[in-house]
């Protein structure tokens, strides 16, 4: 008898074994040598001063926003919102490969399918295997530097023509923001194999959806590995964006030398050349004023050699008073807007125009956009986790991370 | 005994007892067996059969637009090669894991169903070779079935369709030949893919007497795999299920390889061996051999 039970053991033991191995891997791995211990102070310089890296990587998103699940597949026949949200909700992998500042190759997989960007210095290609379909354009001279970190400067910054130091920067940063907002280190994190810095924002206020920011800060490179946005009581994070894989090493060149595949439809896009984007729209008028006429070619401040990547990975650093939208949008597709409240609390409200009668007609219009919008007093609410969107019936637009009523409350005192 | 001796003397030529034996023979004779019986040859066929019909039914009828019927399916008729991977697709939620439930199930029951089983048991510490050595057999299916479909596939995509450059899915562009070496390493990731079903076929072979029962609940065993993972309620379960890497070979159509889904597949895989093998071990050496 007790022979017949020696014989079941290995049936016994191998799951016993697998899931031992399976809880230890889901631990987070103690990483070997301790980051040095830093100020938030200190963690935001060390993104300031990070450099256009070279990497290889796999990026990893989750969201829950409360958006409705859309068929992953559906991604290239949508409408262009609806291809957006896709991105947005549901969960994806994507490989980003970075070779400096412009070459630069973004891979979402997709099941059976993948949509790549690929930009080579001013060359764009988009391509999307599923219609096999490649989109070209050629940006505009200067605009790889349209991104750059000098954008989300305190405005006083700008006004002496000098870059602040990245301490400074980080220093003038956190004293804007303090009076909203907690900034504080915790305890560091594993993302991708590397120890970071784990640098969390928390709103002070409670008159905001958002919870909690959490930026995950390579210790050694400075570079953010992961981006974690917290709704308001929940415990899983609304929106994750991490590395699960990272080598900070150029790839192979060949990946940004990208022609269209034979027999693919290639549309071609004219970008508008515009200025240097806003940046240097924004520095232009600083120096006219300061020290008379200063030609655009020999521009000190307009594009700074350590200029950061365009990738998804930057949104994290963006302190939340300086998202306005005239950084936004400088082009102007939708009327300048207006803004109420401060911080965390504010409201952004589009006036009646085409432009926004024509997103209004499109949330009714597309099924799958309807079904994420509800019909309240005056208008259609578009609401997640994160941020509330009103289409109010005369034309208008709220948004905000703010709870609905006070879209509506700001709604109806105009 | 010795009277029906005669019945099993292919397998029955084994090394003299004294030192252990390799079980090389035992396997030789196994795989002589699985690929000369008729069966195989049909599965074998009908796995064929669908790159073939879907050339055709291709070639006779209109270009096929863009994102209609299974994914590659247009790509087809501007390369050939194509043709081998739109039938692996097609192939993978049912016909291979039909075929290989098939054989896997047949694997002991099929020897007690005819009777055959205890005269292979005659030798010493016979059961856990002769389990290792059905395994292996089924697993040689494996490796058998997927490059079947992709190299008829890729036949009569070159005999009916114009062979070029492929586009693999990230756009870039490769020659035929590396285009041939993905084929074989889709086929060879749909082989490990594979294993894992296989051995929940051994298993459940262990279980009964009855060849036709443990095919069947081996099939049963993958579609319900495959129904669980597309239910978004049982998420936590779903990197759990054999069957969740299945779709996965579409990364060896990247540029570069995206290698991960190919070693969580393997890992996957291994831990259903691991788990299904020793319980076909613990069912198989503590069974009363009746037949």
């Amino acid at each position: 008898m007790t022979r017949k039970w020696l014989r079941w053991m290995p049936a016994v033991a191998v799951p016993a074994v697998i899931a031992a191995a399976a809880l230890a891997g889901s631990l987070p791995a103690s990483a070997g040598d301790p980051l040095p211990a830093k100020t938030p102070a200190e963690v935001l310089a060390l993104v300031a001063q990070h450099t256009a890296p070279s990497l290889s990587g796999t990026l990893e998103q989750t969201s829950q926003i409360g958006l409705p699940e859309l068929p992953q597949a559906g991604a290239s026949s949508g409408s262009g919102a609806a291809s957006v949200l896709e991105l947005l909700s549901g969960p994806h992998t994507a490989r980003v490969f970075l070779d400096g500042p412009s070459n630069v190759r973004v891979q979402v997989l997709d099941r059976l399918a993948e949509r790549n960007a690929v930009r080579s210095g001013d060359q764009v290609w988009l391509y999307s295997s599923k219609d096999n379909t490649a989109t070209h354009l050629t940006l505009p001279a200067g605009a790889g530097h349209s991104r750059d970190f000098g954008q989300y400067k305190h405005p006083d910054a700008g006004m002496h023509g000098v870059m602040p130091t990245p301490e400074e920067l980080a220093e003038r940063l956190l004293a804007a923001a303090d009076a909203t907002t907690e900034v504080a280190v915790l305890p560091e994190v594993n993302v991708a194999g590397r120890a970071a810095y784990n640098l969390v924002i928390t709103p002070r206020t409670e008159g905001t959806l958002i919870g909690s920011v959490s930026i995950a800060v390579d210790g050694q490179s400075g570079l953010p590995l992961s981006v974690e946005l917290k709704a308001r009581g929940q415990e899983e994070p609304a929106f994750k964006l991490a590395f699960t894989s990272l080598t900070l090493e150029a790839p192979d060149a060949s990946l940004f030398a990208f022609s269209p595949p034979p027999g693919a439809t290639v549309k071609e896009i004219q970008v508008p050349a515009h200025g240097t984007g806003p940046l240097g729209k924004g520095h232009r008028p600083m120096h006219g004023t300061e020290s008379g006429v200063v030609p655009d070619a020999v521009d000190p401040g307009a594009v700074p050699p350590d200029a950061v990547p365009p990738d998804a990975v930057e949104p994290g650093t963006i302190p939340p008073d300086a998202v306005r939208p005239d950084y936004r949008n400088p082009n102007g597709g939708l009327p300048r807007p207006t803004v109420t409240g401060t911080g965390w609390e504010t409201v952004v409200e589009f006036p009646a125009s085409p432009a926004s009668a024509e997103a209004g007609a499109m949330v009714s219009g597309d099924p799958l956009l309807q079904q994420a919008a509800v019909a309240v007093p005056g208008g259609r609410l578009f609401s997640t986790a994160v941020v509330n969107v009103l289409f109010t019936d005369d034309g208008r637009v709220f948004a905000g991370s703010v709870p609905a009523d006070r879209l509506l409350t700001a709604a109806a005192a105009r | 005994m010795t009277s029906t001796d005669g019945a099993v003397d292919v397998r029955a030529a084994e090394p003299p007892s004294g030192r252990p034996s390799s079980g090389w023979p035992l396997l030789a004779s196994e795989l002589t067996v699985l690929f000369r019986r008729r069966r195989t040859w049909a599965m074998m066929l009908a796995l064929a059969a669908v790159p073939v019909l879907m050339a055709i039914a291709v070639r006779a009828s209109s270009a096929v637009p863009p994102g209609r019927g299974p994914a590659f399916l247009d790509r087809i008729t501007q390369n050939g090669l194509f043709v081998g991977v739109t039938a692996m697709l097609v192939c993978v939620p049912l016909f291979l894991p039909l075929t290989v439930g098939v054989v896997a199930g047949d694997t002991i029951a099929g020897e007690a169903g005819l009777g055959t089983l205890r005269y292979l048991l005659v030798a010493p510490a016979g059961r856990v070779r002769l389990l290792l050595v059905k395994y292996a057999g089924a697993a040689a299916f494996c490796i058998v079935a997927p490059l079947v479909v992709a190299l008829a596939g890729a036949g009569i995509g070159a005999a009916l369709f114009p062979v070029g450059p492929v586009t693999l899915l990230s756009g870039d562009v490769i020659t035929p030949e590396e285009a041939v070496v993905r084929l074989v390493l889709v086929a060879a990731y749909l082989t490990v893919s594979l294993l894992g079903l296989s051995a929940v076929g051994l298993f459940l072979s262990t279980l009964t007497d009855v060849p036709v029962g443990a095919m069947a609940a081996t099939i049963v065993a993958s579609v319900v795999s495959q129904v669980l993972g597309e239910l978004p309620q049982l998420e936590w379960l779903h990197p759990w299920l054999f069957s969740h890497y299945w779709f996965g070979f579409a990364d060896l159509l990247r540029q570069p390889i995206a290698w991960d889904s190919f070693g969580n597949n393997a890992l996957l895989q291994a831990g259903y061996i691991a788990v299904f093998g020793a319980l076909a071990y613990g069912r198989f050496v503590t069974k009363d051999i009746l037949s």
